[in-house]
């Protein structure tokens, strides 16, 4: 009976925090308010405003920049993912062919990673990716995704928007699994996190991520 | 007891739900853009209406005024300044180029500035891959110009860093709040 009790008062007080915890960072988009969409400035200029899918980038080792201000000497980062990053915005992120409305990305079709830009991943030193050895160097990056799977492809067709792949560029091509997310990730994000066998590249987007192992030779 | 399990349970689904959202980097106030010449060059790419590889790119951070004063008070004079925020500012050139008599051989740098409040130099380092300017060493530079800043009527209201066509070469083109400065890039 008393463990009863107490049981229902950790979860109630649980789900409290869990309701007040988990909604914020959605809600502050920088550069989505229209006071932000200023008249362009620079007179004869290219000049565009904050992009609604902005550009991120993630290294490896993680925060590369950062732990070099501590550690001058550190090494060269071994890689880094240059990204754009758009946002769920109450849509479906990923669906079959019979839903078109409202809908992101169609399974089977293949799909830049992000926005704008094809995705761009370099290596400073030689890796191996789905047991290919990948010299070191710069590439771009794209998936077809499936309920289950994704296929990650590396391709060396550089500085390309993302929307048209030449698929004879194509260097290697991995199968990973789909995995389950508890939460729903609101911003499509890319990043390093460390493994036994060199780094791991994780992909997340609404309630699915895939994990692409990067194994240091 | 079972119930007790279940929040058990609940709660280690809870915490793993945190970790894996405060893991994940929140949208970057400041976010980072990039920018080619030729202008729009992977655009250009893929339309097959560029054969050359681009000249050059800068992968910078854009900060916004928000009402505030920037040059002066925000970003104080005759202190170095990463020209955006969060990582240094990055340049690469895919060919040797000239800036302001310099020779700039092929590859990629990190990008500075002191400002004044007539003039800025702008400073070419060889560090790459580091955060702001707290770390930046003098001894690593490659090259180091002035050049003139140019007073706007209207304002700027997001940092911009992008390339504009010229006779000789193309200018970097600098500018926020009301100021702005043009790099002359000679190739």
């Amino acid at each position: 009976m008393f463990l009863k009790k107490i049981a229902a008062v950790v979860t109630i007080v649980f789900i409290t925090v869990s309701f007040f915890s988990c909604e914020p960072k959605a809600n502050t988009v920088p550069g989505e308010s229209t006071k932000l969409r200023n008249p362009l400035s620079v007179k004869d200029s290219v000049i565009l405003s904050i992009d609604k899918s902005p550009m991120d980038m993630s290294y490896f080792p993680e925060d590369y920049p950062q732990q070099k201000m501590i550690t001058p000497d550190m090494p060269n980062p071994v890689a880094r993912v240059i990204y754009s990053r758009p946002q769920k915005n109450g849509r479906v992120i990923f669906a079959d062919t019979s839903v078109t409305q409202n809908l992101i990305q169609h399974y089977g079709q293949e799909w830049r990673m992000g926005a704008n830009e094809a995705t761009e991943i370099e290596f400073f030193k030689e890796v191996s990716i789905g047991g290919k050895k990948i010299p070191a160097g710069r590439y771009i990056m794209y998936c077809i995704p499936y309920p289950d799977k994704w296929t990650i492809i590396l391709n060396q067709n550089l500085y390309s928007w993302g929307l048209h792949i030449d698929k004879t560029k194509d260097l290697v091509e991995i199968e990973l699994p789909v995995i389950k997310n508890n939460v729903v990730i609101e911003y499509f994000t890319m990043l390093f996190q460390n493994s036994t066998y060199g780094c791991e590249l994780v992909m997340a987007w609404g309630d699915v991520k895939v994990v692409m192992p990067v194994n240091f030779n | 007891m079972k119930f007790l399990l279940l929040s058990v349970v609940f709660f280690s689904f809870y915490f793993s739900a945190v970790q894996a959202q405060s893991k994940l980097p929140a949208l970057d106030k400041s976010p980072m853009d990039m920018s080619y010449f030729p202008n729009r060059y992977p655009v250009l790419k893929i339309q097959n209406k560029v054969n050359e590889p681009p000249v050059a790119r800068v992968i910078y951070s854009r900060p916004q005024k928000m009402g505030r004063v920037i040059f002066g008070e925000l970003i104080e004079y005759g202190k170095v300044w990463r020209l955006g925020a969060n990582e240094a500012t990055e340049i690469e050139f895919f060919q040797d180029v000239k800036i302001n008599d310099n020779k700039i051989k092929k590859g990629r740098y990190s990008m500075y500035c002191i400002p004044y409040e007539a003039k800025w130099t702008i400073i070419i380092n060889k560090d790459n891959d580091i955060w702001g300017s707290f770390k930046y060493d003098e001894k690593n530079d490659l090259a180091r110009m002035d050049i003139a800043v140019q007073k706007q009527s209207e304002i700027t209201e997001e940092f911009v860093m992008s390339f504009d066509k010229t006779d000789t070469g193309a200018n970097l083109v600098i500018a926020w709040d009301n100021i702005k400065l043009d790099l002359p890039i000679v190739f």
